[in-house]
């Protein structure tokens, strides 16, 4: 089950995975508004209403309960809490409700619980689609929730797996660039604290800290000053990015390292110039959890450092001399301090990748999780509320934009539009419409057109699809001339601060 | 279960194919449509058959499952006629050039497509490297080279051939200016090795012995190294600063050189490896030279001897009136010299212009500086009138067959005429000089050809003693300097090869294996060039004639960046890019057949339509590997029988394309290729990096291959996870922004937002940097200060950006990109 994620164009080989799987009888459920490439070749396609992923998945559930489609015994042995889930899903969710909030009819929301419920191996796969909705969390709790009850999880070919959008997100957070936990997931706690005072020796803060979002909310209180921006464009990824722009223009010192010039530069006080992925060595961890060495294929350009250099030259300008001879000495003191990392050493990486938990150099890796219980002893089904998108379609602004990636590009465009013959393919952004609401609208394939959101305006020329339903339309961010950021909602997950880049509510004018 | 494959017995699983088992046990059939893991091909190439005991027919090997005691034979004459008959059909249909013909004319073996591709694209250190691989003397040779590939080049079907040897020039020139990178050296083996001569053969020779690790001693009977180049070759076509700079580049490697050490009087063979040395390479060039054969020779002054005093820096009275004997580089550089030293010249040459043996472009260069060219006569006799001379000269016509049917030029009855003259100059060449035989008791058993020549063997150098080797002019006679480079380079090939104890496994392939479009110009189909718009060859600056014979000064000025990257886009990219994946090649030189009777004439127009790929369908031979291989249905692949054996390929990229390049690797030729992938390459040639996709999230393993610091392509290993060899467009194809001009190269500061951004050093970025952070934690608390880390970097920098917030801000303000 592939829900709220468009791998063949976001993650490309993964997407051909899924076919080869196709062509040996793999049964595939897409759950997505817009009918992508897989969406078209799956068994069910669920053309789920922006916003209707949690009453959805929750139907799904319903559907699992009433027809006890459910594994008992493995939520007897494994899980907690269902019962509660149970009466949720009985007293919050209607048929009608589900069908209303969710856009799916209740029969094809019923085949799809059924199928996936009865397969003897599910996996689900998600993404972004998934997360950034304001009900973000609670729709991954859902997922959670289907795996659970039906125990597809800790065998071969079952799970659920949120597929990583850039090459090492899963290692940027196992590595702790997290305001609220050490490297390695140790939670931020006494003895954790204890832990790394001892080996880096200095006192360390208690204070939480702000995620990203607050970060930007804080500046604009006049209680943030300054940021340090490695390789992340700010300025043209983050959603409604005029008020991050605002934010940015009232910090005493923004610094961004990057490989070539950013939007957020304009924002900079200093912008370093870095050596990209060919040009270091170190390790990146990728979505599977697998660990895995990058090596130096070129030189950087003469005057541009790796990363991990100019921080270490900083980090001596601060008082705090780290002196690193190489990413191999930095990986060393990560796995001393990482249990989940500490079998790993660049010598076995250099024969074969290995996923984590790796606690011991003869450990093989872990492929699998929880294929012998939860660390936290039971696992806990969530009660997933829903909340509703931050803004609807209304008179003045009656579509829906959805964001999401092309193939031919990738996020802020800085690698892809600098390389030979992206452009030829994909020359620019535009936005998809529905050939009908074109009509309405008098737009014709081709046409630039004004997009207009609550919070801005840029042009674009309309692509007219059926890849979006009537009331949809899709665009990425790629470029720095359509910063279609600029439209993107304010509404986030409160949890999570993850903004709602899936749905803001559009106005199109032909012009 | 077992199995017998050619007579030896295997044990292989149950249910593989003939051709897998094979391969696993490293047996050698032949197939070029298999592929593994998909169906079948439509049009099996049959190659893979195999004789079958107590089957009649051969069957094919790719789809016959192993069964135990099966007993299988894999290269009877019967299958080996059956192969052949295969390959000779596909031959038949086959067009294009598996080496560009400039690349193999070039005596140096030099990848020149591949260095104009480099150049093309900018990369100029990378185009350097790759002339060094061959020839270590690019600033000279870039001077002085007699361009052997220049009339092979194709371009002249066009317009007029690429300014190779001008490209050649100019990386080297950029590499003076900007800097290069010094070449990787093995590590010591301690093995010494003496050359004798620093000329360019011996330079060579020391260049990549030492590369190999060998300590190198050169011994040079002048007080400074070059050879020819440092006392035959005037300054205004080799400055001599250059040539210190080369020859200082390569003594800086660790080469010894002994200046006024002379072969014979100084030591000998016997000496030398008395002292140490485990080889020696003899290359003391031929320096003998020919005298006139008329009367009144002996008042002639023979040009070499004019030059070395020229290049001395001896002031030499030449006088008002010069005349000049002979057709050679040296004569028409010393009439050059005389020009500048502000004499009326006059060549006398016993044949047609086109007979001399001087570059015709340097006897351009002449005339255009004044020199007057006297041809068809010959001078009878030289008298000497006082402190003038008096040459008597005869107009020539060609003499009637002699018994080997050559023509030679004789004096016409009744033409003769009286040149004045103050200096008369001969230029006739040189001859080999046997005197070495007389230094020592090994040199008296070298062998030497009837000529008097020293014998050495054509691929290795080798003399006929053991540990002796020798080469360059002196073995060849007098030649040209990329000749002398090669030799040196085979000798150090060769010596490595003799010090490490290693047999020279041959790598060399008979040119017989190779396609061509035509070995000669007027073979090659012209129409296959016509839509190319023509664009004329980037004109060389040179000085003004009459400005530079007042000095002496280079003449020509060399490309400028911009007119050398043009130059090199005009470049016709002959050779084929698939080269180093060719399979059918492979089969053809692992079966023996020749090319003998390819097509003659293109069937297909080159496509370059698709943004990534190229499509020659000239090199197709109806695999179907293309199609098979495609999970989207991009390609549509139709064959029409046209009946009596003719085909038509319809191939078409479809919409349904999504350019993940899959194809292109499956393809066994160079009927489709990647158009980032320009330079060609030999199987197995650049290093290969196992790396991560810089892209998304599925972290796909990548191999980059890579020479000389450019990335030549990337692939992925099918045996490695997650991926087993698949990539998209972004993996395969999305690399080629690391070497934009747009990066970032310099930190960037402003004290303020509205200033505009200064180029800084990295001390002044960072102490900034780290001053403001220190004054916003000292006035405001750490907590008003973050980090935001980034998904597209590694663990270990990751790691680095939470403990630069945590430990040394003080704050937990750390964040990354991961909700993007
Ligand atoms: S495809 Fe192979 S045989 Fe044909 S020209 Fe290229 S290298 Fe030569
Ligand atoms: S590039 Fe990929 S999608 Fe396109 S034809 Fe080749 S294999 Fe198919
Ligand atoms: S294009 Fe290449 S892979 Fe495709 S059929 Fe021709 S030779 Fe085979
Ligand atoms: S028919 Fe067997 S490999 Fe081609």
């Amino acid at each position: 089950m592939l829900c709220g994620a468009n791998p063949t164009e976001a993650h490309p080989v993964v997407g051909q995975k899924i076919l080869h799987a196709l062509k040996k009888g793999t049964k595939l459920i897409v759950i997505d508004p817009r009918k992508t490439y897989l969406a078209a070749r799956a068994d069910l396609w669920l053309s789920v209403r922006p916003g209707g992923n949690i009453p959805l998945l929750c139907g799904m559930l319903k559907v699992i309960i009433e027809e006890k489609l459910y594994n008992k015994d493995f939520i007897n042995q494994f899980t907690e809490h269902f019962e509660a889930l149970e009466r949720y899903l009985a007293t919050e969710w209607s048929v009608e409700r589900i069908e209303r909030l969710s856009g799916v009819p209740w029969v094809f929301i019923e085949q799809a619980a059924r199928l996936y419920a009865r397969a003897e191996k599910a996996l689900i796969l998600y993404g972004l689609g998934v997360t950034e909705h304001r009900g973000g969390t609670n729709g991954v709790i859902c997922l959670a929730n289907l795996t659970l009850a039906c125990g597809h999880i800790g065998r071969a070919g079952t799970g659920i797996m949120p597929l990583r959008g850039q090459n090492n997100v899963q290692g940027a957070c196992d590595q702790g660039t997290l305001p609220y936990t050490y490297p390695g997931y140790q939670p931020l706690t006494e003895d954790t604290l204890a832990k790394f005072e001892e080996a880096w020796g200095v006192k360390l803060p208690r204070q939480p800290g702000l995620m990203e979002e607050q970060m930007y909310e804080e500046a604009l209180k006049g209680n943030f000053k300054g940021l340090y921006i490695i390789g992340y464009d700010v300025a043209q990824t983050q959603a409604n990015i005029a008020h991050v722009w605002k934010a940015l223009s009232r910090m005493e010192l923004v610094v961004v390292q990057d490989i070539f010039f950013p939007l957020t530069g304009r924002f900079a006080h200093v912008v370093l110039p870095a050596a990209s992925m060919l040009e270091k060595e170190g390790t990146v961890t990728n979505g599977e959890r697998r660990i895995m060495r990058v090596r130096a294929a070129v030189s950087p350009p003469p005057e541009a450092w790796p990363d991990w250099k100019i921080l270490c030259e900083l980090s001596k300008r601060l008082g705090y001399e780290i002196c690193y001879r190489s990413p191999r000495d930095i990986f060393e003191e990560m796995r001393f301090l990482m249990p989940i990392y500490a079998g790993a050493s660049y010598e076995r990486l250099d024969s074969s990748e290995i996923c984590w938990p790796v606690p011991e150099e003869d450990h093989p890796g872990t492929k699998i999780l929880y294929t012998n219980g939860f660390p936290r002893g039971k696992a806990s089904f969530g009660i997933p509320r829903h909340w509703p998108p931050g803004e609807e379609p209304d008179k003045e602004y009656p579509l829906i934009l959805i964001t999401g990636r092309r193939l031919y590009h990738y996020n802020c465009g800085s690698m892809t539009t600098h390389s030979d013959g992206f452009l030829e393919v994909c020359p620019e952004e535009c936005i998809e419409i529905n050939p009908r609401d074109a009509l309405a609208l008098g737009i014709k394939d081709g046409d630039l057109v004004r997009i207009i959101s609550r919070r801005g305006e840029i042009e674009a020329k309309a692509k007219l699809s059926n890849r979006v339903l009537p009331g949809q339309t899709f665009m990425a961010f790629h470029f720095k001339d359509r910063l279609t950021n600029i439209l993107t909602s304010e509404a986030v997950d409160p949890k999570t601060y993850t903004p709602e880049y899936k749905i803001t509510a559009v106005r199109i004018q032909p012009l | 279960m077992e199995i017998t494959i050619d007579g030896q017995k295997f044990e292989v699983k149950e249910g593989i194919t003939l051709l897998e088992a094979a391969k696993q046990k490293g047996i050698y059939i032949p197939s070029l449509c298999h592929l593994p893991g998909r169906d079948p091909s439509p049009r099996p190439c049959g190659l893979c058959i195999v004789e079958i005991e107590g089957e009649p027919e051969p069957v094919r090997a790719c789809e016959t499952r192993v069964r135990p005691g099966l007993c299988v034979s894999t290269n009877t004459s019967r299958l080996k006629e059956i192969r052949r008959q295969i390959l000779e059909t596909l031959i038949g249909r086959h067009y294009g050039d598996c080496k560009a013909p400039c690349s193999a004319a070039c005596p140096g073996g030099i990848n020149v497509q591949g260095y104009i591709a480099h150049i093309a694209r900018g990369e100029f250190l990378a185009a350097l490297n790759l002339i060094k691989e061959k020839n270590p003397l690019p600033l000279s040779v870039g001077r002085v080279c007699p361009r052997f590939c220049e009339p092979r080049c194709r371009r002249v079907l066009v317009d007029q051939p690429i300014a190779i040897n001008a490209l050649k020039r100019f990386v080297a020139d950029w590499a003076l200016a900007h800097g290069e990178t010094i070449p990787e050296r093995l590590p010591e083996t301690g093995k010494r090795v003496a050359i004798i001569g620093a000329g360019p053969a011996g330079l060579s020779a020391a260049y990549y012995l030492t590369l190999y690790g060998h300590q190198v001693t050169i011994f040079e009977a002048e007080e400074e190294a070059g050879g020819m180049l440092r006392w035959a070759i005037p300054n205004f076509r080799l400055p001599v600063e250059i040539l210190k700079h080369e020859v200082q580049s390569i003594i800086n490697l660790g080469v010894k050189v002994k200046y006024g050490k002379r072969w014979g009087r100084d030591f000998n063979l016997k000496t030398l490896f008395e002292a140490g040395f485990e080889a020696a390479f003899l290359a003391v060039g031929s320096t003998k030279e020919r005298t006139l054969d008329v009367e009144g020779q002996e008042e002639a002054i023979p040009a070499l001897k004019f030059l070395k005093m020229i290049k001395k820096g001896q002031s030499v009275r030449v006088g008002e009136r010069v005349v000049i004997i002979g057709g050679g580089d040296a004569a028409i550089d010393t009439a050059r010299v005389c020009r500048r030293l502000g004499a009326e010249v006059t060549l006398i040459y016993p044949r047609s212009r086109m007979e001399m043996l001087a570059h015709q472009r340097e006897i351009r260069e002449a005339e255009k500086e004044g020199v007057t060219l006297f041809l068809m006569a010959t001078p009878l006799r030289i008298t000497r009138q006082g402190s003038r001379l008096e040459v008597e000269v005869a107009r020539t016509i060609l003499s009637e067959p002699d018994e080997r049917g050559v023509r030679r030029p004789i004096p016409m009855p009744g033409t003769q005429r009286i040149f004045k003259a103050d200096t008369v100059f001969s230029a006739m060449g040189q001859r080999a000089d046997t005197a070495f035989r007389s230094y020592g008791e090994l040199e008296a058993r070298l062998k030497t050809s009837p000529g008097g020549q020293i014998k050495a063997n054509p691929s290795t150098q080798a003399t006929n003693i053991k540990g002796v080797w020798a080469g360059g002019d002196f073995v060849s006679g007098p030649r040209t300097v990329i000749q002398a480079v090669a030799a040196g380079r085979r000798a150090a090939e060769s010596i490595n090869l003799y010090l490490c104890g290693t047999k020279k496994t041959s790598v060399f392939v008979s040119p017989r294996f190779n396609f061509s479009r035509g070995k000669r110009l007027d073979e090659v189909d012209v129409s296959q060039y016509q839509h190319i718009p023509s664009r004329p060859r980037e004109a060389m600056p040179e000085r003004d004639p009459e400005l530079r014979i007042t000095d002496c000064d280079e003449v020509e000025l060399g490309y400028t960046p911009e007119m050398a990257i043009r130059e090199a886009k005009r470049c016709l990219k002959c050779g084929c890019l698939g080269l180093h994946k060719c399979d059918f090649r492979e089969v053809l030189i692992k079966e023996g057949v020749s090319v003998t009777n390819p097509l003659k004439k293109p069937r297909y127009e080159i496509r370059e339509d698709h943004p990534f790929i190229n499509l020659d369908l000239n090199k197709c031979i109806r695999c179907f590997k293309c199609v098979r291989v495609c999970d989207y249905g991009g390609i549509e692949l139709d064959i029409i029988d046209l009946g009596e054996g003719i085909e038509e390929i319809h191939l078409e990229f479809t919409d349904k394309c999504v350019s993940c390049g899959s194809c292109v690797d499956v393809c066994p030729t160079g009927a489709l290729t990647k158009k980032a992938a320009v330079v060609p390459r030999a199987r197995g040639e650049g290093k290969k990096i196992n790396s991560v996709c810089p892209y998304c999230g599925t972290g796909c393993n990548i191999q980059i291959i890579v020479k000389s610091n450019a990335i030549l392509e990337i692939t992925a290993d099918a045996q490695r996870p997650p991926n087993y060899g698949s990539l998209c467009v972004k993996g395969r194809f999305g690399f080629t922004f690391y070497k934009s001009k747009d990066r970032l190269t310099k930190p960037l500061l402003r004290e303020e937002l509205d200033e505009a951004f200064r180029e800084v050093s990295w001390d002044e970025a960072l102490d900034f940097v780290a001053a403001r952070i220190k004054k916003i934690v000292h006035q405001y608390g750490p907590h008003t200060f973050g980090v935001l880390s980034s998904s597209r970097c590694t663990n270990e920098e990751n790691y680095l950006a939470q403990k630069l917030a945590r430990a040394i801000i003080g704050t937990n303000n750390v964040d990354n990109c991961a909700r993007v």
